[in-house]
């Protein structure tokens, strides 16, 4: 107790010193700005830490956002494990570097992974779509994650540390979420692909758009915020109250649907209906029918 | 006489054979002459076919349809006024939306039974349009529409498309995100009509998609024209029936000239009042226990929303198919655009469908020359052309169906969309030309064959002392060694009635 106190008070009073002595400092490098990739939009509510508190430590941003999503860094201190297992899982397919040349003259084969924010990676190695279990399919489907969650970010580190960059790892509040909001900017927003109802779909040439129907909240935020594949990014439409608003419809009318009406027949809308109505219904009926009709 | 003790059997005798309810019939009678109608009606004879009973699913979820539909009329509100929800579905709360939407959801969990109702009224939707398939199926395989059935078979076709029509336009009632992007599609398809499609859709719409006309003039042709036209077109319907007396298949005592079966009164009563009840307690059961079209998960509509993967209710889902497939053709020429990829498949394509179901009896006696009266019907096996047309056409279809979900195939199996769009299209125009040939074989080869189409006799296989086995074929059913080629096995205790013999109320024969 007193040991861990004490640790923590010298934490606060390094933590402190440092952040007076490198705010200042920080703020006149011009490292300070190149640090945003050029592709972020610095919109407000972007995912990006232009959009509400920061916390800084030695200059760096460690953690940014408001009530409704806390984005976190994850600690630097996991990137020489993160690289470690980086070589053994990823370093294939995305070369050594991380930029997505495994080999020369291999270039734009494989994506480039530097610069694309921690939650990019957290994302596609949590929802185990990474390491691929086939490279070359059109679309990595979702499964059974091959790195822990630790081991994700210490990945999501390492390839950190060689361009820092943003949406760190979201957080989501979703006490104070509205659903109904939710359920608003679902349709407005998601619907479209996901349908509404959350199942998914096909889409054009091998390409679908994953079901919803069993993902966690904060792979729900990555993928607003980080746009997955075809998905686009949702950064500057969508403040982070309404990610959270999103993200609790999603976790719960949705994975959780009431179905007061009674069994939900797979959320497949008509065509189960259809079959249920024909072969249920009217295939009930008609045997019904055989059995009265040969009555004598 | 007038002083005479009045005991109660007395009482009895003087109120006649039939008891009370035989003096208030009578009464009826002197009054309004309804005996003799009565009487022929009661006596009126139904032969025995269990296909025969797919017509009644239809009649009675139509019963269903009226009763539930007027129950939700009672509390939906047929409005475009925007509201505000605050009802006890909260994920809703605070949205807006049109006032027919939040009534439907108010009915839907704020009124007792209320989505219990609206459930039994679509899957009774569903079955009724199911069961008029399936029924027109039927009449069509076995040539019931011959003469001089063909009214009757034109009433059934209009009374199919009725039913689509109708089934759209209550599906669109709700005014949720799904049936909402049905009714823009709807307006589209009224649009593609050449030279006067934008006329069409204004008249239709009052003013361009959506306005605020829509709903409330979908709420008076569901509830009020279209089902009144279908009441009037089923009772001809029925009347016809009854007019023309039911045709049978063939069989002994059987012939063009009479009706082998049993009575209206008391046994077929019996029966449809015992299959009304079965058909209403299976609606209700679906209606308790599966859910269907949740539009509370929907959301109202709002034409800057879509949901992907929608589909149509399924007696839609092939003119969805056909659009769907369609390849994007259009003709723009003298500054007007023909937009061919809806016309073609929304527009065209449906008419010709319903254009060949009812002129499909007059195209068959150009082909047969055939203008006799028909109350026998045939066998599907023994006309294997027009079997195999129907099968061919059935083909066509269910394909057309089947591509009204070419989003679920591949999602399903995994396949591109891409690919399963091209297969779709191809399985189209090939399967009709595939299902003829094998379905005009199949028939021909069970017509030609002896003894297809009835039960099988029993292999009795016998162990002798010796151990050795013997099968011996058991004797085969008595109706099936008198009458080999009869193709339906008749029952033995048929009997003529004569005139003036008390009719009992087992089957019996009269004259047309």
């Amino acid at each position: 107790m007193g040991a861990s106190s004490a640790r923590r008070s010298r934490i606060v009073a390094w933590g402190l010193s440092a952040f007076v002595v490198a705010v200042p400092l920080a703020w006149f490098t011009p490292a300070h700005a190149s640090t945003l990739p050029p592709y972020q939009t610095g919109r407000r509510n972007a995912g990006t830490p232009n959009s509400s508190v920061v916390v800084k430590k030695h200059g760096v941003v460690t953690s940014y956002g408001d009530s409704a999503i806390t984005y976190r860094a994850p600690s630097p201190a996991l990137a020489a494990l993160g690289q470690a297992l980086y070589l053994q899982n990823c370093a294939s397919c995305h070369g050594t570097e991380a930029n997505g040349v495994p080999a020369a003259g291999t270039t734009g084969a494989y994506p480039n992974l530097v610069g694309l924010g921690p939650a990019t990676i957290d994302f596609w190695i949590e929802s185990g779509r990474m390491p691929a279990a086939d490279p070359r399919s059109v679309q990595a489907p979702r499964r059974t994650p091959r790195l822990t969650h630790d081991q994700a970010l210490a990945v999501a580190a390492w390839i950190n540390s060689l361009s820092p960059s943003y949406p760190y790892i979201p957080t989501v509040n979703l006490k104070d979420a509205n659903v109904a909001n939710g359920a608003a900017l679902f349709a407005l927003n998601c619907a479209a692909c996901h349908t509404i109802e959350g199942d998914g779909d096909a889409l054009a040439r091998s390409t679908f758009a994953p079901s919803l129907r069993n993902i966690p909240a904060t792979q729900v935020a990555e993928a607003i915020r980080t746009g997955p594949g075809n998905m686009p990014r949702f950064t500057g439409n969508l403040s982070d109250y309404q990610v959270a608003d999103i993200v609790k419809y999603v976790t719960t009318e949705i994975q959780h649907p009431r179905n007061p009406g009674g069994f939900g027949l797979g959320g497949l809308g008509p065509v189960a209906e259809g079959f249920v109505g024909l072969l249920l219904g009217v295939g009930l009926l008609a045997l019904v029918g055989f059995w009265v009709g040969e009555r004598q | 006489m007038s002083n005479a003790v009045v005991t109660k059997r007395s009482k009895k005798q003087a109120l006649g054979r039939y008891g009370r309810v035989g003096k208030a019939l009578d009464e009826l009678d002197d009054r309004l002459g309804v005996a003799k109608g009565g009487r022929s009606f009661l006596d009126k004879i139904f032969p025995d076919h269990w296909s025969f009973m797919l017509g009644e699913i239809a009649l009675y979820s139509f019963v269903v349809l009226l009763a539930t539909g007027v129950f939700l009329s009672l509390y939906y509100i047929p409005s475009s006024a925007i509201v505000t929800y605050h009802g006890s579905y909260l994920p809703l709360d605070g949205q807006s939306m049109t006032e027919a939407y939040a009534s439907t959801v108010n009915l839907s969990f704020a009124v007792r039974a209320g989505l219990l109702m609206r459930q039994m009224h679509h899957w009774a939707a569903d079955i009724f349009i199911g069961a008029m398939v399936v029924h027109m199926a039927r009449v069509f395989f076995t040539g019931a529409f011959r003469k001089p059935r063909e009214l009757n078979w034109t009433i059934g076709v209009t009374l199919l498309t009725l039913a689509i029509v109708n089934g759209f336009l209550g599906y669109s009632l709700p005014d949720d995100l799904v049936s909402g992007t049905g009714i823009r599609i709807a307006y589209s398809i009224i649009l593609s009509v050449p030279l006067v499609g934008t006329y069409l859709a204004f008249f239709v719409f009052g003013g361009n998609f959506p306005g605020t006309a829509v709903l409330p003039r979908f709420f008076i042709l569901h509830v009020l024209v279209v089902p009144g036209i279908m009441l009037a077109l089923v009772s001809a319907h029925m009347i016809l029936l009854v007019r023309q007396k039911h045709t049978q298949f063939p069989g002994e005592g059987r012939t063009e000239d009479n009706v082998v079966g049993t009575p209206m009164f008391p046994v077929f009563m019996a029966k449809t009042t015992g299959f009304m009840l079965i058909v209403t307690g299976v609606t209700a059961l679906l209606g308790a226990f599966a859910q269907i079209n949740p539009i509370w998960q929907f959301g109202p509509y709002d034409a800057s929303r879509i949901s992907y993967a929608v589909q149509p209710d399924w007696y839609m889902a092939f003119l969805d198919g056909a659009l769907r497939i369609f390849p994007a053709w259009s003709f723009h020429s003298f500054g007007h655009t023909i937009p061919l990829e809806v016309t073609i498949p929304a527009v065209i394509f449906p008419g010709l469908v319903f254009g060949l179901a009812y002129a499909w009896p007059a195209l068959e006696r150009m082909v047969t020359k055939d203008v006799a009266p028909h109350n026998l019907l045939d066998r599907p096996s023994s006309r294997p052309k027009r079997t195999a047309a129907g099968v061919a056409v059935l083909a066509a279809i269910s394909m057309l169906f089947i591509a009204s979900s070419t989003d679920v195939i591949a999602n399903f199996f995994h396949i591109s969309l891409n690919t399963v769009l091209w297969a779709m299209r191809v399985l189209v125009l090939v399967s009709p030309f595939i299902a003829y040939p094998i379905a005009y074989k199949i028939a021909s080869e069970m017509h030609a064959t002896r003894g297809s189409g009835k039960r099988k006799t029993a292999n009795v296989v016998t162990r002798t002392d010796e151990g050795e086995y013997v099968a011996t074929a058991a004797p085969a059913y008595a109706d099936d060694v008198a009458h080999d080629l009869a193709p339906t096995p008749v029952p033995q205790y048929i009997e003529a009635v004569e005139a003036d013999e008390e009719p009992d109320d087992g089957v019996r024969t009269i004259d047309r």
